[in-house]
């Protein structure tokens, strides 16, 4: 009993390191889908980072229903702790601190082939963006952890109020930007101007669909 | 660095420093192409904008602001800056334009003197070419004027 605990213990503790691989997968599905949330990989990735910072709190809903789960990360045996300390370092120093990197310099490099093959170079200059930002980025997922039973939901409606606050609006500069290039080229330009606008509104759109219901 | 910073840089870098320097590559292309006889307008167009990303985000944010974030009505208020500036502003601008181009059209440009005939066209085009920085100046110039609003 005492080694479940101790293995539980262990895998606790290793959540965060997992949250990080998953931003990891998240940044090269980012490159991968061409889309943010189109087909949902790159959605499903950041979930399962939101779920591995969030696990205790996740966990913390079994005492409600009379089923007791011992939640606290660490303890166990030195050979455990020393798997743990293994792991954690190895993501830490070569995944994040090392992998991405590099993985964010091929995906600059994919861009410039994107742009050869007629592609849109934009995805993968943000997914290499997105693979350099890892740690920032999961310390920001950490900062909306509120550490009651409702953290999951906390850290995404964070993550939502961010992503609607922050990064659209900078984004409705790049849809102008990429209005301004269609229209040179002939494409359609009107509907990413409406995007532009839209960017700027989530928030009253996310107001009108509740004052709807 | 944040993923934040990065978009951030990244759409500066494109709307400040890109785009009006692609602005005088449309130009040209525009003199080649109207020398050519191909249609040139929206390419010349392209170029002035490339030197108002700033302005047409700000324009869009203009309208998109003019009641509070958690409005429900902003959408609606947003579509209907929008109609009212096309309607009082854009279309009497538009109005001086076709007044001009009637008075123009009056006067014989157009089919006495057509500018898209042959030994005109080469001519303008020519006097385009050697003044294309003078051309990107001036609309430089006219994006610049264009901070202060139409007084």
């Amino acid at each position: 009993m005492q080694l479940i605990n101790d293995g539980i213990g262990v895998l606790l503790g290793l959540a965060p390191v997992a949250a990080l691989v998953a931003l990891v997968l998240a940044g090269m599905a980012l490159r991968n889908q061409s889309s943010l949330l189109q087909n949902s990989r790159f959605g499903l990735w950041m979930f399962w980072a939101v779920v591995m910072l969030t696990l205790p709190q996740i966990l913390s809903w079994f005492s409600g229903f009379g089923v007791p789960v011992p939640v606290s990360a660490g303890g166990g045996t030195a050979l455990l702790n020393l798997f743990k300390v293994d792991v954690t370092n190895f993501v830490n120093q070569f995944v994040v601190g090392y992998f991405a990197p590099v993985m964010a310099a091929w995906l600059v490099l994919r861009g410039v082939i994107d742009v050869a093959e007629g592609r849109n170079p934009l995805y993968s200059i943000l997914g290499a963006m997105f693979l350099l930002s890892i740690a920032s980025t999961q310390a920001l997922l950490q900062g909306w952890n509120s550490g009651t039973k409702f953290a999951t939901a906390d850290v995404l409606a964070g993550l939502w109020t961010y992503t609607v606050s922050r990064i659209l609006p900078v984004a409705a500069g790049l849809a102008i930007i990429g209005a301004v290039l269609n229209f040179a080229f002939g494409k359609p330009a009107m509907r990413l101007i409406c995007c532009g606008a839209a960017f700027l509104t989530v928030s009253a759109l996310w107001r009108l669909v509740l004052s709807m219901m | 660095m944040t993923f934040l910073n990065g978009i951030t840089n990244l759409t500066n870098w494109m709307g400040n420093v890109i785009m009006p320097t692609v602005a005088g590559l449309f130009f040209a292309l525009a003199v080649i192409r109207y020398a050519r006889g191909y249609p040139h307008q929206y390419i010349a167009w392209s170029g002035l904008m490339c030197l108002m990303i700033s302005g047409l985000l700000r324009g869009i944010e203009k309208f998109a602001s003019q009641a509070a974030w958690n409005n429900p009505d902003l959408i609606w208020i947003t579509l209907l800056g929008l109609v009212n500036w096309t309607c009082d502003v854009f279309m009497p601008v538009y109005a001086v334009l076709q007044v001009l181009q009637g008075v123009l059209a009056f006067g014989g440009v157009g089919h006495r003197i057509y500018h898209g005939m042959p030994w005109i066209r080469h001519f303008a085009a020519a006097g385009m070419a050697l003044a294309l920085s003078g051309l990107v100046r001036l609309a430089e110039f006219f994006v610049r004027r264009g901070v202060g609003g139409i007084s």
